[in-house]
């Protein structure tokens, strides 16, 4: 891969899966910057403060089932931000959901690239680092 | 039985001697409501929907007694159908018990023996429909909540299990022993997860299906065997736990209820704590009044946002990501009390914490 580094963010409310997540992330050697958040809203106040037009995109990788902001809450409030924001992150839905529902609902959002089963591993993540 | 109590019944006929011969007879055992003609019977329907049993008279001048069970069958189901009739009417009374109209009919003129018994019958049938309604309505909510519970079931059983799955495969590529132990820890919390999760499937099934078992309640040794089961998270968290208990009655009540409710509030108290905060307390205070148990847990944790505390009580709702929880607690503990008739209040302050108070009557 020639292109540049890419940043991560992982929302996820189980510490222990951002701490997969980051490991996997980081031992792909295509990023170092990895920022976790177990609280969606936090992840969201961090986008909104963060300036826009960052040479590298930022791939958010989002659990479905939080407490208090859940994914899909999340995604729909990333979406009503202006687009130039947007336009700076690949967004990906990872869950243990095996839900028709919750799967067609995350296909119904168009800033969602992919949805990826847990749990992440590193040929996963390499096969979609390929894909960006 | 008390006034109240009495069955309601509704007779409906165009001949005013025998609406008044009706209501001496029968006024002492049912509550009787009379009607000289349809459309006065369809206003007191509306105004009585618990009526159990209508007569009616066959030949009225507005409408027959069929046409007129006919026409309410639809917006008042319930009631119990019964006719007054000749033989002449026959025929018509006959097709009519045939679509369903009709429970019952009594030739006239009818005895008083007659009446008494067509009441006593419809009444069974009434309350045999309405009992098929309850039930049918609770497997309704079953249903539901059997949804529910299929969706939690693939998150809370299978996302600890993925996260352990998924740390194991990331360990093998892992030297370093400092990071293992890391990683070994949050492991750890998965399993717990998973573990406190189907206890409280165990709670919630044991709640739902099973039967009270009414004993003599000593708080003392309640109050003791959870100073046991929470001493030590107190300790290692340096939070003051302190119980008090004035029990100065006999208190009757399921033992196994009991436990889940104070289980669940004192391990949310204890769970949901401010990290920073120099003098961390719960506070578990019990007495009895008069026949009542008052149960307080008080904490100065992170309290809970004035927008959730109307949903804490519904199943798998969670306020916070602060700690690992199912969802499961509050509501078992609602759960729970619904079966004791008991009570739960919360008053909550957000960074100052949150109270409990419970109320529930001895059996």
């Amino acid at each position: 891969m020639t292109q540049d580094k890419l940043n991560f963010i992982v929302i996820d409310d189980s510490k222990l899966d951002c701490f997969i997540a980051e490991k996997i992330i980081r031992n792909t050697g295509m990023s170092d910057d990895v920022k976790s958040f177990t609280d969606a809203r936090e992840a969201l106040a961090y986008i909104k403060n963060k300036p826009t037009g960052s040479a590298n995109k930022t791939v958010l990788i989002v659990d479905i089932q939080m407490p208090v902001m859940n994914g899909f809450e999340f995604i729909e409030a990333l979406e009503q931000l202006p687009q130039n924001v947007q336009n700076d992150y690949l967004v990906y839905v990872l869950s243990s959901s095996i839900n028709e529902n919750d799967l067609n609902r995350v296909r119904s959002y168009k800033s969602v690239k992919h949805f990826l089963n847990k749990p992440l591993n590193s040929n996963t993540l390499t096969a979609l680092l390929l894909i960006v | 039985m008390s006034k109240q109590e009495r069955i309601k019944i509704l007779y409906v006929d165009d001949e005013i001697n025998n609406l008044h011969g009706f209501k001496a007879s029968f006024r002492l055992d049912y509550n009787v409501f009379i009607a000289n003609n349809t459309v006065e019977a369809t206003d007191i329907l509306n105004n009585h929907p618990d009526i159990r049993v209508i007569f009616c008279d066959q030949r009225m001048p507005d409408k027959t007694g069929v046409e007129f069970f006919g026409e309410i069958r639809v917006p008042h189901p319930h009631p119990v159908r019964m006719l007054l009739t000749g033989y002449t009417d026959i025929e018509s009374v006959i097709d009519a018990i045939n679509m369903g109209h009709i429970f019952r009919y009594i030739k006239k003129p009818w005895t008083d023996a007659d009446i008494r018994s067509a009441v006593d019958e419809g009444n069974k049938f009434y309350l045999a429909n309405s009992m098929l309604a309850i039930k049918n309505e609770e497997l309704q909510k079953a249903y539901t909540e059997l949804d529910k519970f299929a969706y939690s079931v693939t998150h809370d059983m299978r996302g600890p299990l993925l996260s352990i799955l998924g740390a194991v495969d990331v360990a093998q590529n892992i030297n370093d022993i400092g990071e293992i132990r890391e990683m070994l820890g949050l492991m750890e919390a998965s399993v717990k997860k998973l573990d406190s999760f189907i206890q409280n499937i165990h709670d919630y099934y044991n709640l739902k299906r099973g039967e009270l078992h009414i004993t003599d309640i000593d708080f003392a040794k309640v109050i003791n065997d959870q100073e046991d089961i929470y001493g030590i998270t107190a300790k290692m968290n340096n939070i003051n736990f302190k119980t008090n208990v004035q029990q100065n009655e006999v208190f009757r009540c399921d033992e196994m209820s009991m436990k889940v409710i104070l289980n669940n509030l004192l391990s949310n108290a204890f769970k949901y704590q401010r990290k920073n905060n120099e003098t961390k307390f719960v506070e578990l205070n019990v007495h009895t009044d008069k026949g009542m148990a008052h149960i307080q847990v008080k904490d100065n944790g992170i309290g809970i946002h004035e927008n959730h505390i109307g949903e804490i009580f519904n199943m798998f709702f969670r306020a916070t990501s602060e700690e690992v929880g199912s969802g499961f607690g509050l509501y078992n503990v609602k759960d729970a009390l619904l079966k004791l008739n008991g009570e739960i209040k919360v008053d909550s302050v957000v960074d100052g914490g949150t109270t409990f108070n419970v109320a529930i009557p001895s059996k």
